[in-house]
C-alpha cells in the first residue's frame, strides 16, 4: 500500500511537469497550427537558470521567477524565428523549432556545460499512509493545478485569451476583425515558453537535466497532449497525469529501465487509433 | 466555386498541381517541377548535367585514391550519410512524410549484418540482409504508423527510435549498452574489405545502386504518383493513386537504403552500440535532406557533403589548441542550427533546387533577353509546394 | 475593422482621391502569383454613401475587398480609407465556438485601448435587437440569417465610419436577406454609415446603393448612379437577367476557405 501511494503521488508530480509542457505545447499549437519542437527546451532553460540563481545566492521564489521568466523570452525568440516571416507553412516551422533547439543546445553547453544539473527544491518529507513523499511533490502539484487553473480562466475569461482561441478557430475572420494573427503568434510562443519554464524549475529538483534533456521531455509533452488533439487543455491535464502515473508504476513494479518505453508506445498507440478515427479528406480539409 | 478568397491563401494552388501531376496529361517541359528536374531528364539542362555527372563519377573514383589516408574515414562517413539521406529525402520530398527515426532503420541494418556475421553467418550475407531486414520492419510498422501524417508522424518516427534504442540497450543478445563486438570485417568472393579506401569504394558502389534505384523509382509511373502524394492525398486518391502502398513503399525503400549504409558501417568499424545511433543522429539526416533540397538526389548528396565536411572542419576547429573541451559539440549544434533555420527561412526548397531555379532563370532571361520569370521550372508554383515542410504534408 | 493608419498613404486632397471620400481606391492592381485578379481599379465611396460592386463569380470583388481592408497589399496602386472601415466577411466567418457576446467583443479589438466602454455591446443589441435574445449562444450553432446578423453587429463594434459588405445574401433566404437589408438601409439613412456592398445579386445591390460599379475580370466595366445602370441594357443584360434569388448551392463552402 505505501508503496503505491509512493508511486502514485510521484507519478502524479511528474505527470504534472508532463502535462505543463503539453499546456505549452497546446497553446502555441491552438494558436499557431506549429508544433514546437523546442517546447522542452524551455523546460531545461528555465531549470538550469534557476540552479544557477539559486547558487549566485538568489532566494528561492525569485530564482524560479526569474528563470521562468527567462523561458518565456526563449519561447518569444522561437516564435519570432517559427512564425515570425509570413508563408511559413506550420511544418516548416516546426523544423525551424527543431533548428532552434540545436542553436539553444550551443548556448547552454557554453553557459552550464554538458552534465546534468540539479538544485534542491522544497525540503522535507511527509508521511501518508505508510509512504514517504517528498514535499517537493506537493509543490509541484499545486504549482502545476495553479497553472492550469489560471490558464483556463486566461483562455475563457479575458479578451486576449479568446482573441487567441479565434485566430486558431478562423484566421481570416481574426484577421478581417483587425487582430494581428503573427502577434498573437508571438503571444502564444511566449506563453508557451513560460509553461514550460514553470515545468521546468518545478521537475529539476525530482530529476537533474541536462541541455539534452529536451528530447524526452519533448515525446512526453507531446505524448500527452496528442490526448486532447494539441488542441484542448483538458485532455492534455489527463494524458500528462495517466503518463506520469504509468512510468512511476512501471518503474516501481516492474523495470525502471522500461518507463519511458510504456510511455512512448502509450503515445503512438493513442495517435494511431486518433488517426483511424480521421481520413486525410477531413484533415485536409479542416485545414 | 472557386472563391477568390481561397486564391490568396497557398492551398488553392496544390490540388490542382497534384491533378496535373497525377493525370499527367499535359506535362509541358517548361512547367516541369524543380524536383523533376533534378531526378529526371529535363532537356534543356541535359548536357551541363552529363559533363557534371561524369565529372562527379571521375572525382569520386579518384578521392579514395587521391585523399591522405586520414581523410577518407570522413569520405567513407560522407557517403554512408549520403545513402541514408537519398532514401530520407525521397520519402520527405515525394511521400510527404517527416521521419525523424531514419536512424532506427540505419541502427537495424548494422545490427542485422553485426548479428549475423558474429554467429558466424558469411559477411555478404549479413551486408544483403541488412537493408532487407530495415525495409521489412519499416514495412511491418509503416502500417499502422503512416495513417500518421506531418507532425505526428515525426513524434512517432522519434518515439519509435526511442523505443528501439531502450529496448537494444537492454537485450543480452544485442550485448545491451556493451554493443557488439569483433564484427568481421566483410569478405565477399574471397575478397576482405579490411582497409578504409576498400570501404570508401564499397559504399560508393552501393551509393551509386541507392541513386539509380532512386532515379528509376521516381521516374517510373509509380513516382508520379508519389508527385502527387506530397501536395495532396486526397487529389492523389481521387486520380486513382494507391497512396497507402505507395507510402508503404517508399517507407520501406528508405529504410532499406539507411539499413545497407547501417550493414556497411558495422563491418567498417567492427563495433556497434546503442550510442553510436542517437536520436540526434536521425535529426542530422533531416538537416542534411532540408539543406540539399528535399526530393532530389543531388540535394541529399550536396546536403550531406556539406554538413559532413562542415562538422569535420567545425571538429578540427573546436580540438585546436587552447580550446576549450566542449567547443566541438557547441559549433557544430550551432552551425546545426544555424544552418537549419536559415535555410528552411530564406531557401526553403533547399540548396540545390535553388541553385538549379537560380541557374534556369539566368538562361532562359539570357534567352529571351529579358526578364520573363514565368517560365523556369521551378517557378513560384513548384517552390510553394516543396516549402521544406509543405513538401512533408498537407498541413496538420 | 483595420484602423485608419492607411491613409497616411494618401493625404487628404490627393489627386485622384477626393479629400472627402472614405474609401478611395486609386489605380489598384492585385496579383495572386502571376494570376491579375484585380486590374487597375479606381472607386470612391463618399461619407454616408452607400455604393454597391457587382459582378459576377471571380470577377476580384473579394481581392479587391480585402485590399481596401489591408488584408493584401495591391501590387500598385494606392488604398486610402479614412476613419475605419469594418468589413463583413464573406461566408459570415463567425468564431464558431465562442458565444455571440464574445463575437461581438472581439469586433471592437482595434478600439481595445479605448477601454471597457468600446466593449458595450448593448449599442449593437439596440440597433440589432434580434441578437439579444442569442447573446449567449455559440455562433457555430446560429443558423446562417443569424450568423450574418451577428458578422454585422461585429463589425458595427468597432465603430466604423464605413462598412464593408461581402456578400450580403450568399446562402441566404430571401425573406431573411430582406430583413438585413433593411437594417443596412436603417444604418445608412439614420446613422449616416457608408456601406460598400458586394454582390452577386445585382437587382439588390442597385435597389439599396445609390451608385455601383460593376466588375468584371478585374476591372471596371461600368459605374454610375444605380438608376442609370439598372436601365442600360448591357448591365441589365448581363446582370440582371438571371434569377433575382441567389442560388442557394453556396453554403457549404465557407469557413474553410478563409
Amino acid at each position: 500500500m505505501s508503496e503505491f501511494v509512493q508511486y502514485l503521488v510521484s507519478g502524479l508530480a511528474v505527470g504534472c511537469s508532463f502535462a505543463l509542457l503539453a499546456s505549452g505545447l497546446v497553446t502555441i499549437h491552438r494558436v499557431t497550427r506549429v508544433v514546437n519542437f523546442a517546447q522542452g527546451m524551455f523546460a531545461v532553460v528555465a531549470g538550469l537558470t534557476a540552479g544557477s540563481l539559486l547558487s549566485a545566492g538568489l532566494p528561492h521564489g525569485l530564482a524560479e521567477a526569474v528563470a521562468v521568466l527567462t523561458a518565456g523570452a526563449a519561447g518569444l525568440l522561437v516564435g519570432v524565428a517559427a512564425v515570425g516571416r509570413r508563408g511559413t507553412s506550420p511544418q516548416s516551422a516546426l523544423i525551424v523549432t527543431l533548428g532552434i533547439g540545436f542553436l539553444a543546445y550551443a548556448v547552454e553547453i557554453v553557459i552550464w556545460g554538458e552534465d546534468p544539473r540539479s538544485f534542491p527544491g522544497l525540503g522535507g518529507a511527509v508521511e501518508i499512509a505508510g509512504a514517504h513523499l517528498q514535499k517537493q511533490y506537493f509543490l509541484v502539484i499545486g504549482a502545476a493545478a495553479l497553472a492550469f487553473a489560471a490558464l483556463g480562466l486566461f483562455f475563457t475569461r479575458t479578451l486576449l485569451g479568446k482573441a487567441l482561441g479565434a485566430c486558431a478557430s478562423n484566421p481570416y475572420a481574426a484577421r478581417a476583425v483587425g487582430i494581428d494573427v503573427t502577434r498573437m503568434g508571438l503571444v502564444a510562443f511566449t506563453l508557451g515558453g513560460v509553461l514550460g519554464g514553470v515545468a521546468g524549475v518545478l521537475v529539476t529538483p525530482l530529476q537533474s537535466l541536462s541541455y539534452n534533456s529536451d528530447v524526452l521531455l519533448i515525446t512526453n509533452g507531446f505524448a500527452a497532449a496528442i490526448l486532447g488533439g494539441l488542441t484542448r487543455l483538458g485532455p492534455a491535464l489527463a494524458g500528462g497525469l495517466a503518463l506520469g502515473v504509468a512510468e512511476s508504476m512501471v518503474a516501481g513494479y516492474y523495470e525502471a529501465s522500461y518507463q519511458s518505453v510504456v510511455a512512448l508506445a502509450l503515445m503512438l498507440a493513442v495517435m494511431v487509433w486518433r488517426a483511424s478515427q480521421h481520413t486525410a479528406l477531413q484533415e485536409e480539409a479542416s485545414l | 466555386m472557386n472563391k477568390p478568397t481561397t486564391q490568396t491563401r497557398s492551398q488553392g494552388g496544390p490540388p490542382t498541381r497534384a491533378r496535373r501531376a497525377a493525370g499527367k496529361r499535359s506535362p509541358a517541359p517548361a512547367r516541369t517541377p524543380a524536383r523533376l528536374a533534378a531526378f529526371g531528364p529535363a532537356a534543356r539542362l541535359r548536357r551541363p548535367r552529363v559533363l557534371a555527372v561524369v565529372a562527379l563519377c571521375a572525382a569520386a573514383l579518384a578521392l579514395p585514391q587521391v585523399l591522405p589516408a586520414s581523410d577518407v574515414p570522413v569520405l567513407v562517413t560522407l557517403l554512408l550519410s549520403a545513402i541514408v539521406v537519398t532514401g530520407l529525402s525521397m520519402l520527405m520530398g515525394y511521400a510527404g512524410q517527416i521521419s525523424l527515426g531514419h536512424a532506427a532503420f540505419y541502427l537495424i541494418g548494422a545490427y542485422t549484418a553485426a548479428l549475423l556475421a558474429t554467429h558466424g553467418r558469411p559477411t555478404w550475407l549479413g551486408l544483403a540482409a541488412a537493408p532487407l531486414a530495415a525495409a521489412v520492419v519499416a514495412a511491418v510498422i509503416g502500417v499502422p504508423l503512416l495513417r500518421l501524417r506531418g507532425h505526428q508522424l515525426a513524434f512517432a518516427t522519434l518515439a519509435m527510435q526511442l523505443i528501439l534504442l531502450n529496448v537494444v540497450g537492454q537485450q543480452e543478445w544485442t550485448g545491451g549498452d556493451i554493443g557488439l563486438q569483433g564484427v568481421p570485417r566483410l569478405t565477399v568472393a574471397g575478397y576482405e574489405f579490411s582497409s578504409a579506401t576498400s570501404y570508401a569504394y564499397l559504399t560508393l558502389a552501393a551509393l551509386a545502386l541507392v541513386v539509380i534505384v532512386t532515379r528509376n523509382v521516381v521516374a517510373s509511373r509509380p513516382g508520379r504518383g508519389l508527385r502527387a502524394l506530397a501536395t495532396s492525398e486526397v487529389a492523389a486518391e481521387s486520380a486513382g493513386v494507391p497512396v497507402v502502398a505507395y507510402k508503404l513503399a517508399v517507407f520501406s525503400l528508405s529504410a532499406g537504403f539507411a539499413g545497407l549504409a547501417g550493414g556497411i558501417y558495422a563491418f567498417y568499424t567492427g563495433y556497434l552500440a546503442p550510442g553510436s545511433f542517437p536520436v540526434l543522429l536521425s535529426f542530422e539526416f533531416v538537416v542534411m535532406a532540408v539543406i540539399g533540397g528535399l526530393g532530389t538526389v543531388w540535394g541529399a548528396l550536396a546536403g550531406a557533403a556539406v554538413i559532413t565536411l562542415l562538422l569535420q572542419e567545425l571538429n578540427e576547429l573546436g580540438t585546436a589548441e587552447g580550446m576549450p573541451g566542449s567547443a566541438p559539440a557547441v559549433l557544430s549544434y550551432a552551425v546545426y542550427g544555424l544552418l537549419l533555420v536559415l535555410v528552411v527561412l530564406y531557401l526553403p526548397r533547399g540548396l540545390v533546387p535553388s541553385a538549379t531555379a537560380w541557374w534556369e532563370r539566368r538562361r532562359a532571361r539570357r534567352r529571351s533577353g529579358g526578364p520573363h520569370d514565368d517560365s523556369p521550372a521551378a517557378g513560384a508554383g513548384a517552390g510553394r509546394g516543396a516549402d521544406a515542410g509543405a513538401a512533408a504534408g498537407k498541413g496538420t | 475593422m483595420t484602423s485608419s493608419t492607411r491613409d497616411s498613404a494618401a493625404p487628404p486632397g490627393a489627386p485622384g482621391a477626393p479629400a472627402a471620400a472614405v474609401v478611395a481606391v486609386d489605380d489598384v492592381v492585385v496579383r495572386h502569383g502571376t494570376a491579375t485578379a484585380v486590374d487597375r481599379v479606381t472607386l470612391t465611396v463618399a461619407p454616408g454613401e452607400a455604393v454597391a460592386l457587382v459582378g459576377p463569380n471571380g470577377a476580384g470583388k473579394t481581392s479587391l475587398v480585402n485590399t481596401i481592408m489591408g488584408l493584401i497589399r495591391p501590387a500598385a496602386g494606392r488604398v486610402a480609407v479614412r476613419g475605419r472601415a469594418a468589413l463583413v466577411p464573406e461566408g459570415r466567418q463567425m468564431f464558431p465556438d465562442l458565444d455571440v457576446e464574445d463575437n461581438l467583443r472581439l469586433g471592437a479589438w482595434p478600439l481595445r485601448s479605448r477601454g471597457a466602454a468600446a466593449r458595450d455591446t448593448s449599442r449593437v443589441y439596440e440597433v440589432l435587437p434580434d441578437l439579444a435574445g442569442i447573446r449567449r449562444r455559440k455562433a457555430g450553432t446560429l443558423s446562417g440569417g443569424e450568423q450574418q446578423m451577428v458578422a454585422f453587429g461585429r463589425a458595427l463594434m468597432a465603430d466604423p465610419d464605413v462598412l464593408v459588405i461581402d456578400e450580403l445574401s450568399l446562402g441566404l433566404a430571401p425573406l431573411i436577406t430582406a430583413a438585413l437589408a433593411d437594417h443596412l438601409r436603417e444604418l445608412n439613412a439614420v446613422r449616416g454609415l457608408a456601406l460598400l456592398l458586394i454582390e452577386q445579386n445585382a437587382r439588390l445591390a442597385l435597389e439599396l446603393c445609390t451608385r455601383a460599379y460593376v466588375l468584371e475580370s478585374g476591372r471596371v466595366r461600368a459605374e454610375g448612379p444605380s438608376a442609370r445602370l439598372a436601365e442600360s441594357a448591357e448591365v441589365a443584360a448581363a446582370y440582371l437577367g438571371g434569377p433575382a434569388e441567389p442560388p442557394p448551392a453556396a453554403g457549404g463552402a465557407e469557413g474553410d476557405g478563409a
